[in-house]
Formats: C-alpha cells, structure tokens, sequence
C-alpha cells in the first residue's frame, strides 16, 4: 500500500498541489488527471525521492508501512516509467535489462533477463542497439526494466503520451496488465482521458492545487 | 580560409615525408645520444600526465556547478608557460615551499640538496602538465554535458538510474560517462599530442640529462647546421609516428577489453553509500595551487636579494618591472600580433559563416580541429620551411601567420556552433521590415550574438599570446614575443625578471577577457 497523507508542493511560494491524500492499495492503478502546469509531475517526483530544489514540499509518503521522506530516491524501490523511454543508448537491449536486475549469481541475473526479453515479445534481440527497435518495442523493454528491478510501486508519468494513437492502446493493456501481475501500488499521471484504466480510480487535480475525487 | 590552413598543412606533408626517407637523418637521430631516453621519457610524461588528467576531470566533472565551469574557462586562458615558471618558484630546493619547510620544521640554513623541478623522471613535468589540462578537459566535459540537446536527457537518465536502485556514483561511471566519453575523443588526443610535443613546459620544467624527445629535436631544428635540421624533422616525424602509434595502441586495448566493461555496465545496482564531493575538494585544491603560483610570481617579481631560508625578500624593487616596460619590444610585440591575428580571425570566420552554406562547415572544422591536435612541432616545422621557400622567415609578416593560424582554429571552432544555431526566423522577420542583409547582420545578429562573438575573439588572443614553437621557427629569433623572452630567460637566473614576464603572459588574455566580457555584456538581463 502506498499512502500519501497531507502533501503540499509549492513553487516560489505559490502551491502547485495542496493537502493531498491518497491510499492506493497493492495491483491499484490511480490516476492523477489535471492541466499542464498543475504540478502532476512535480508529486511524482517528490514521490520518486528527485524533486528539484527549487520547489518545497511537505508531507508524508508511506510504502508498505515504512516512512519514504528521508530515504534517498535510489533506495526508495519505486519504478519510473517517462514519456520516453529512456533507454540507455550505450548499451544493448540486454545490457539495459541486466542494469536493473539485482546483484545476484550469474546464471539467475541471465535468467531473469532472458524471461524479461521474452515477456517483452523480443526473444533474440538481446545485441540489438535500442535506436534499431520500433517505438513499441522500447515502450515494452522500458517497462520489463523498471519491472527487473523489483520495486514495491510504480510511477508513471504520462508513458503513453508520444506512442502513436494505434500503438498506444496496445502499449496501454500490456503496461497495465504486467503491472497488476505484480500486484503493486501504482500512480499514473496524465491529461488523456483514454489512458485511465477500465474502472480505475480518478483524481482531477484544480488549478488552486485541490483534488476532485471521482 | 580553407587555403589558409590547407597550404601549410600539404606543404609540411609534400616535404617533410621526404625527410622520413632521409636514410641520413634518420640515422642520425637514432645514433643521437640523447635519443632513446628522450623518447622514453617522452611517452612516460604524456602517457601518464594525459591518464592522471583525464581521470582527474572525471572525478570534477560528476560533481560540477556552474562555478566549476567558470573557473575552468579561466584556467585554460592561462598560458602553460607562466604555469610552469611558477611551479617551478614554488618547488625549487630554494623556493618557497622548501623555505617554509625550513622554518617550520627542519631548521635547515641551506638549501636541501634535491632535485625538483627538472627531475630526471619529469614528475614535475608531468604534474604541470596535469594542472594544466585537467581544467581543459573538465571544460570539454562540461560542454558536452551542457549542450542543449544533452543536458535534459542525461538528467532524464540520472532519474532512471535512481529508479532503478542505483547511486549517484553507478550512475556516473555506468549511465553518464560512457555516453560523454566518446564525444571527448579528440580532446583527449589534442591533450596526449600535446604532452608528447610540449617544448615551452619541457624547456622550464622538464629533465635535462636526458631532456624529452620534444626538447632534443627544438634544439636540433634551431641549429643553422642542415644536417641537424634535417634530423630534427626526422625527429619531428619519429615523435607524430610514436603518437599515432600509442593513439592506435588505445584503441585496440579498448577494443579488447569491451566484454570487461560490459561486465561492469550491467553488473546491476549495489547497496552503496557514497560521499560525493572528492571532486569539489580536487577542485578547491587546485584553485588553491592556481592562486599560489599567481601569487608567488607576484613576491618574485618584486623582490631583490632573497636569501634562504627567509621568507621574505632583504629589499623590494621595481626594477624587472620597469625592465618589460622600457626594453617593451616582446610586449608591444606580442599585443600588436595577438590583437592583430585574433582580429582577422573573427573577421575571416565571419566572412566564412556568412558566405558558405551550413553543410561545409564540417570540412572546415576538421581542418581545424586537426591543426589543433597535430603536434605543434609539427605544424611549426611545415609553417618553417614554408616561409623559408617564400623568402619570408624572419619577417613580421611570417611571425603573423604563424600566430594566425592556430587563432583562426580556436575562433571558427568557438564561434560556429552558436552562430549556425541562429534562429532563421529573425532574418525572416527583418526581411519583412526592408532592411538590407548587410544592415541586419550589423544591427541585429552580430547584436544578438555579441557575447559569444568577443568571448570566442578573447579565446583567440590568448591562445596568439601562448603561441612559442611556431612563432620562434617563423620569427627565427628575429622578433621576441613575451613567451619566446621568457623561454629565454628563464635559462639565467633573474628570477624577478622571469616572474614579470610569466606575469605579463598571464595579465593579456586576462585582459583580454575581460574586455570581451565588457564588450559582450547584454544591454539587460532578460533571465
């Protein structure tokens, strides 16, 4: 369970986002739905553990009973998915799985990326460079390496954003169901109606920073 | 401006390749006494000094702020040559650094009886050089890193890195790194042939007994004798050959060892907890070392009688000063060729942005970017026996030229990216409003472009005022810039005149800068 109590970010004194709370259970997917501006990517990073300095924020973050606020955003065990995909273009497909993938022997770490490949429909594309794969492709590698690395919730901010439209609905299920797989808290932000999931719970965050359940 | 820099450089190829088949010359450098250990010596100060540097830049680099940058561009600015002079006042047996040894601690009455600076291994060599081109190579770095199509993505991959359960120090050796590597290929090499060719430094600094192959081939080429000159090309060819060699060497030994990296790339996230300022404190270090050596330079010129183990010197004087000021033919000198080239350098850049198409600026980069990371030695020999073909050496003319030439480099290669990145728009727009394309590139561009404009004529001028292996061949000892009398000099033993001119080789491109700071300064700030 991943649970947000009384966040307030501000920017030069003015709040972005004001009192918020929020529980979202485990294989939950939450959707933040507000204008740009608004201060959707700014909670995932304070969330994340990377806000910029510049901003202030207060509040408590709380990921299966252990208090977030102190802890340093690499050892927060929380998965990032962007809008791009971010894969490290100096390494292969493989080697941007196996950067992930916890210090173990040898033999499981290859295994482990071997069945991330699979599940990622790219069996045999383990030397290929990223800039060759098509966008869908990465979309998925992207999501099977957050996923390696074990985390107990998972951010997304706005990962469907630059799909193309026919790629996106495909990208979308397949996000969405290797995410409930893992049964793990997860908090989306976007300002596409389309991206929330069947049935999943939606908040409209308001221009003066307060939230609109619905 | 292409011709500019092709003509010497085809010169020097069509005949000085000859000179490699000069079964004579060749010979001749082998059997030269000083040979063996002076190329030994040779790749032991730029094989180490290039490493040390590069590994120290990394180490700044990861944990640079913008001061970082700004301290770097300044660093660079300062010639090599004061650098060395000074260090050498810092760590002689007799220097200030001993002195304070005798006072704190031992009570020694003379001088210890140690070698320091000129030491037979070139340590001292090689950690001026290291003080040297590591803030070069943190600047490059840090350009890289700041470019506005990189600097995003690489904070992008920071965060995934973190998301991903890595620290702030995987990231930078795993994610970061590798991605700024490659694009600092040509500096790293511009910093290797430089410390295999440094004849300035070596001269100060560097051993004697042997010296480094650089310095046994400066002497052989400012020999009237043709057949030392000959083997001094030789030698000029053996030294390009053993950097390509040793350039060829590296990247066969990084070849071969990309399954190892591979294997630290993907060795996956650790448990780690770093402190992560050694590159903040290697940087306060060597602000520190910068400030002493301006600072001492700054005691020695002033100071008259000094003996050990006082701190201090027995009577003050003003008269090396009053020396450069009277016998002031190096300084105007120097001005005069610097102002001069840095000015025909902007104007030829300029003339070449505004009239060629985008797309043959590669050509010319290349060109440029080569002229810089060919060795000097080279570059000043085809410049040499160019001028001597034309009848020309000796004159102030060739003196130009051979001050032209690496300024013109620096310029265009400053001035291009920023100045093709000019938003089109604006001409579009003042297309609209009927002015002339000559009335718009004086009222609105070079406007708007001001900044980088002086900043890139202020690098120019200080790398003219730093020029010494091509301008002394060119000027064949007619003509004294500050850097060729301080060479010179430094040979005797006025110290206090010594310190002056290392000082006055520091105070133009200061001067420089800050007048291009002056010039350049936007009307208003608009952040």
């Amino acid at each position: 369970m991943l649970r947000l109590s009384k966040i307030t970010i501000s920017l030069h004194q003015r709040p972005l986002i004001l009192d918020l709370s929020l529980e979202i259970a485990a294989g939950e997917i939450v959707t933040i739905m507000g204008p740009s501006g608004s201060g959707k990517s700014s909670l995932l990073s304070y969330i994340g553990g990377d806000l910029a300095s510049s901003f202030t924020a207060t509040g408590d973050i709380t990921l299966h009973e252990q208090l977030l606020n102190t802890i340093p955003a690499e050892q927060r065990a929380i998965g990032r998915l962007f809008q791009d995909d971010l894969l490290f273009p100096h390494m292969t497909v493989a080697e941007n799985l196996l950067f992930a993938v916890p210090r173990l022997a040898k033999a499981e770490r290859l295994h482990m990326m071997k069945t991330a490949l699979l599940r990622a429909e790219l069996e045999g594309y383990e030397n290929r460079a990223p800039h060759t794969l098509s966008g869908g492709q990465r979309a998925r590698v992207s999501l099977m390496r957050t996923l390696l690395a074990k985390p107990n919730a998972i951010l997304l901010d706005e990962p469907f954003s630059k799909l193309d439209s026919e790629l996106r609905q495909t990208i979308r299920n397949y996000t969405f169901n290797h995410i409930k797989t893992r049964n793990i808290p997860a908090l989306m932000v976007t300002h596409d109606e389309a991206d929330v999931p069947l049935g999943g719970r939606v908040v409209h965050l308001q221009n003066d920073g307060s939230l609109r359940h619905v | 401006m292409v011709l500019l820099f092709v003509v010497p450089l085809v010169f020097s190829l069509v005949t000085i390749i000859p000179s490699f088949f000069d079964v004579q010359a060749l010979q001749a450098l082998l059997q030269h006494p000083q040979f063996w250990g002076g190329i030994a010596l040779s790749l032991f100060t730029g094989i180490i000094s290039t490493a040390a540097a590069l590994y120290l830049a990394t180490i700044v680099a990861k944990s640079a702020s913008s001061a970082t940058a700004r301290d770097a561009g300044f660093f660079i600015a300062l010639p090599h040559l004061a650098l060395a002079v000074g260090i050498t006042f810092l760590i002689v047996p007799t220097g200030i650094v001993a002195r304070l040894i005798a006072i704190v601690f031992t009570g020694w009455t003379e001088p210890p009886q140690i070698i320091t600076a000129q030491d037979p291994w070139g340590l001292s060599l090689i950690a001026s050089l290291v003080l040297k081109e590591t803030p070069f190579l943190v600047w490059a770095m840090l350009s890289i890193m700041n470019r506005q199509d990189v600097k995003p993505l690489l904070a992008q991959h920071e965060k995934v890195g973190k998301s991903l359960g890595h620290g702030a120090r995987s990231i930078w050796y795993r994610v970061l790194l590798p991605q700024i590597l490659p694009r600092l290929v040509w500096p790293i090499i511009a910093v290797f042939a430089h410390g295999m060719t440094v004849v300035d430094m070596a001269l100060v600094i560097g051993p004697t007994q042997p010296p480094t192959l650089a310095v046994v081939i400066w002497r052989d080429l400012n020999d009237g004798e043709i057949i030392t000159n000959a083997r001094g090309a030789a030698g000029v060819l053996m030294l390009a050959a053993a950097i390509a060699v040793i350039i060829a060497a590296s990247w066969l030994v990084l070849r071969a060892t990309c399954q190892l990296r591979v294997l630290y790339l993907t060795a996956g996230p650790s448990a780690e907890r770093h402190s992560f300022n050694t590159g903040a404190k290697l940087w306060q270090i060597l602000r520190v070392i910068y400030l002493a050596v301006f600072l001492i330079l700054l005691l020695q010129s002033i100071s008259g009688h000094w003996p050990f183990p006082h701190l201090a010197a027995q009577q003050f004087t003003l008269k090396a000063w009053q020396t450069l000021f009277t016998d002031n033919a190096p300084l105007l000198t120097t001005l005069c060729h610097a102002a001069a080239a840095s000015l025909l350098a902007l104007l030829l850049s300029l003339t070449w942005l505004e009239s060629q198409p985008a797309n043959r600026d590669n050509i010319l980069l290349f060109i440029c970017g080569a002229s810089l990371c060919l060795p000097a030695l080279l570059l000043g020999l085809a410049q040499y026996r160019l001028y001597l073909h034309l009848g020309l050496t000796g004159t102030h003319t060739a003196l130009f030229f051979a001050h032209l030439l690496p300024t013109t480099a620096y310029v265009f290669i400053m001035l291009q990216g920023p100045y093709r990145d000019f938003d089109p728009r604006w001409s579009s727009a003042s297309n609209g409003l009927r002015i002339s394309s000559l009335q718009f590139l004086l009222r609105v561009k070079l406007p708007m472009l001001k900044s980088v404009v002086w900043s890139a004529t202020a690098v120019g001028f200080s790398v003219a005022t730093a020029q010494f292996v091509s301008a002394q061949l060119a000027s064949s000892g007619r003509h004294a810039t500050l850097a060729m009398e301080a060479v010179s000099l430094t040979s005797g033993g006025n110290r206090a005149l010594i310190a002056v001119y290392a000082l006055a080789l520091m105070a133009l491109p200061m001067l420089a800068f800050f007048l291009g700071a002056i010039l350049g300064k936007p009307r208003w700030s608009t952040a």
